[in-house]
């Protein structure tokens, strides 16, 4: 069989099962090899430009250090010892790890809570609640009742009618569609509630801090971690959980000891989506801080000046944004699949 | 300690699981919940572990109602079918999670959890993951965790379900050992009714969410209450035949067998186990019935015969043989059969 095959059969069908025909292999490694192009090439072209000065880039493209053009660390020099980078690289750094670190905690909470617990919200109540808000924002804004006792009233009558019109209203709204109005917070881009969130944090004089963009981002950020962690706490076996019950173990116990440890992989991996969206948000970080709590990618896009953007300086930070990242992922990675659930029921 | 149901029910929205059911289980006391499939074994169970509430009724642990208590304040050890083992934690942690919980001091933890090792003969995997373990040491696993605590009652949903043949018969008797060794009161769910013969002192047989029956294996097995049981327990099942009740005798169209005074009646079901009767030659006994087919399982011969519609099964010695459509007679022993009212299904009884 074998020898007597023709060229294109040759060419176009594998030796055995264990290999991959010539012709479908000069393909794969075609695209792989150009996708690594369109990813690396950035990255190194990013790299030697940090190492570059104001006439290297002008009188280019120069594409070999060494070669082409002689490496400087002026723009280094500039960014990290005239400039003050530090202050920004901490802000990134604490916002980044503060806001994930919160949007994990709520968000997995939530996310149990969602596929352990029946929830069973009256639809009325939530028509209440909203006629409740807007009235109260309507009494306090144009009428000029003292927000106070425009709460309390509201808070009251909500109260009343729960223990009366909720008592016998049966339209109610289930699990999926709590899951739903938290995912669909996310739909929207976060851009649209800019003002509001600004002008809230206006008003309690929080504007240009880290707190703020702290907690815009965990609110911004819960929705994905609701989602994704959702999922992992679904496949946890329910008897592993009733166990630990019937052992002893109260609620919060049984989350912590045991929900939470069996889908340590899943957290890694959404910690790190979400850390990483969160250490390169702009949009927000641009509206909600000038000095004190500016973060480095708004700091990158400071340096496109009057003078036109001084691409040197913004590859230094540039590099020192990404290095961290990737340190991160290089070492995160093992801890992300490991089959963990095995053994847990029989098999 | 005693438990003690009375009168549960249990529905999950409109469909009624559980129906009345009432049970006294005594200290020490090891009962077996048996019945088909669906039946209802696991909820009844998993209401006595808190894990569902009831729908209407009253359940006691000792002197003490715990019908609204929760899971971790039951003092209940439960052993799932599943054998539910932490993943994350290696054997001797998974054994101690219970002592943790309570907050036994370490040192004293670790010689608990070497002692409950030690029981169930897992003394030196202590450091292994549940997933380095095969089925039948992870079972020991889930027992060792029930035991180290020493609960006032084990729960068990068919915890050797997952084993094959040979291990589950193995396990069955290191379990029968190590419960009247530590004679804690044991409730334990099967549909497997070998388990439940070997295992019980007392076995409630339940169908539809109704216990049929509660009382010794043996008694189950010889007096079976209602046909349900008659038909359930025991394998190849009872062998029933319809008929009537005339002059001291069940009267058949295939023939007749004494049956002692009992009063006559129209209808009856006459029930034989396949062991209390033998095949014999036409001319030894009046009840008629063409061989179907013979099947040697080693030690014995299982012939099915043909009795008008119905098909009996009768064992006989491993040495008999005959061919199929030979007509030849059953002599059944008249003091092992039964009477079933065919209406009811209950056992009439046997008059004195
Ligand atoms: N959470 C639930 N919601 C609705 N119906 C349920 C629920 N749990 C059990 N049932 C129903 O209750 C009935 C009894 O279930 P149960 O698990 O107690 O049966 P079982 O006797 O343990 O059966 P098996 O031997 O197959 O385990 C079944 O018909 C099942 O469909
Ligand atoms: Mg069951």
């Amino acid at each position: 069989m074998t020898e007597n095959r023709s060229l294109m059969r040759r060419l176009f069908e594998p030796k055995s099962l264990d290999h991959q025909a010539p012709a479908s292999k000069v393909v794969t490694y075609g695209l792989l090899l150009i996708w690594s192009l369109v990813v690396l090439v950035p990255l190194y072209w990013v790299l030697i430009t940090a190492f570059k000065n104001e006439g290297d880039v002008a009188n280019g493209p120069f594409y070999l250090p060494f070669i082409d053009f002689q490496p400087k660390t002026d723009a280094w020099h500039f960014m990290l010892v005239e400039n003050n980078t530090i202050g920004p690289y901490i802000n990134s750094v604490v916002v980044a790890l503060g806001s994930t670190f919160l949007a994990i905690l709520v968000g997995s909470l939530a996310a149990y809570a969602l596929v352990r617990i029946r929830f069973r919200v009256k639809l009325a109540m939530v028509a209440i609640f909203l006629i409740l808000l807007v009235g109260v924002i309507v009494a306090v804004a144009t009428f000029g009742i003292p927000w106070e006792i425009a709460l309390a009233v509201a808070i009251a009558l909500f109260v009343i009618a729960l223990f009366t019109v909720g008592r016998r209203m049966k339209l109610s709204l289930g699990n999926s569609d709590v899951e739903f109005w938290i995912i669909s917070n996310r739909i929207m881009p976060p851009i649209v509630a800019v003002l509001p969130i600004y002008i809230m944090f206006q008003q309690l004089a929080l504007l240009d801090t880290q707190f703020a963009l702290i907690a815009t981002y965990m609110a911004v950020n819960l929705p994905i971690v609701v989602w994704l962690t959702r999922d992992f706490f679904a496949a946890i076996p329910i008897d592993l959980e009733e166990s630990a019950q019937i052992d002893g173990a109260s609620k919060l116990r049984v989350f912590f000891t045991i929900a939470l440890p069996l889908v340590r992989s899943g957290l890694v991996a959404t910690f790190l989506l979400v850390l990483i969206l969160a250490w390169n948000e702009y949009l927000l970080a641009l509206f909600l801080t000038n000095a004190d709590a500016q973060t480095m990618p708004v700091l990158v896009s400071a340096q496109n000046t009057t003078r036109g953007p001084q691409w040197w300086n913004m590859s230094v930070l540039i590099v020192v944004m990404i290095a961290p990242v990737i340190i991160i992922a290089t070492f995160l990675q093992k801890h992300i699949a490991r089959g963990l659930l095995v053994g847990a029921v029989k098999g | 300690m005693r438990v003690t149901l009375s009168d549960i029910y249990k529905s999950f929205g409109m469909v009624e699981v559980v129906k009345g059911l009432d049970l006294e289980i005594a200290d020490g006391e090891f009962l077996v919940l048996l019945g088909p499939s669906g039946c209802g074994k696991t909820t009844a169970l998993r209401m006595v572990a808190g894990l569902e509430s009831v729908t209407s009724g009253k359940i006691s642990i000792g002197d003490r109602d715990v019908t609204e208590v929760l899971p971790k304040y039951r003092d209940v050890a439960m052993v799932f079918q599943s054998y539910a083992l932490y993943p994350h934690m290696t054997v001797g942690r998974n054994i101690g999670y219970p002592l943790k919980l309570r907050g036994v001091p370490k040192a004293e933890q670790d010689v608990q959890i070497k002692a409950a090792a030690e029981q169930v003969h897992l003394g030196d995997y202590l450091d292994r993951f549940p997933r380095q373990l095969s089925g039948g040491q992870r079972q020991r696993v889930a027992l060792a965790r029930a035991i180290v605590r020493r609960p006032s009652v084990f729960l068990m949903d068919e915890p050797l379900s997952n084993l094959d043949a040979k291990l589950r018969s193995y396990m069955r008797a290191e379990l029968k050992h190590l419960q009247s060794d530590l004679s804690t009161t044991t409730i334990y769910v099967t549909h497997d009714q070998i388990e439940a013969m070997t295992l019980a002192h007392r076995v409630a047989v339940m169908n539809r969410g109704v216990v049929q029956q509660i009382a010794s294996p043996r008694e189950i097995y010889d007096n079976p209450a209602n046909l349900f049981v008659a038909g359930f327990i025991g394998s190849p099942p009872m062998n029933t035949l319809e008929g009537s009740i005339a002059d001291g005798a069940f009267v058949a169209p295939e023939g007749k067998v004494r049956v002692g005074n009992y009063a006559p009646r129209d209808k009856v079901v006459f029930g034989f186990r396949p062991e209390d009767a033998r095949i014999v030659d036409p001319s030894e006994s009046d009840i008629r019935a063409k061989i179907y087919a013979c099947e040697l399982t080693g030690n014995e011969t299982i012939v099915t015969c043909q009795m008008g519609e119905s098909q009996v099964v009768v064992k006989m010695d491993k040495n008999y043989d005959m061919p199929s459509d030979t007509v030849v007679a059953l002599s059944i022993a008249e003091e092992k059969m039964c009477l079933f009212d065919p209406e009811s299904g209950d056992r009439i009884p046997r008059p004195a």
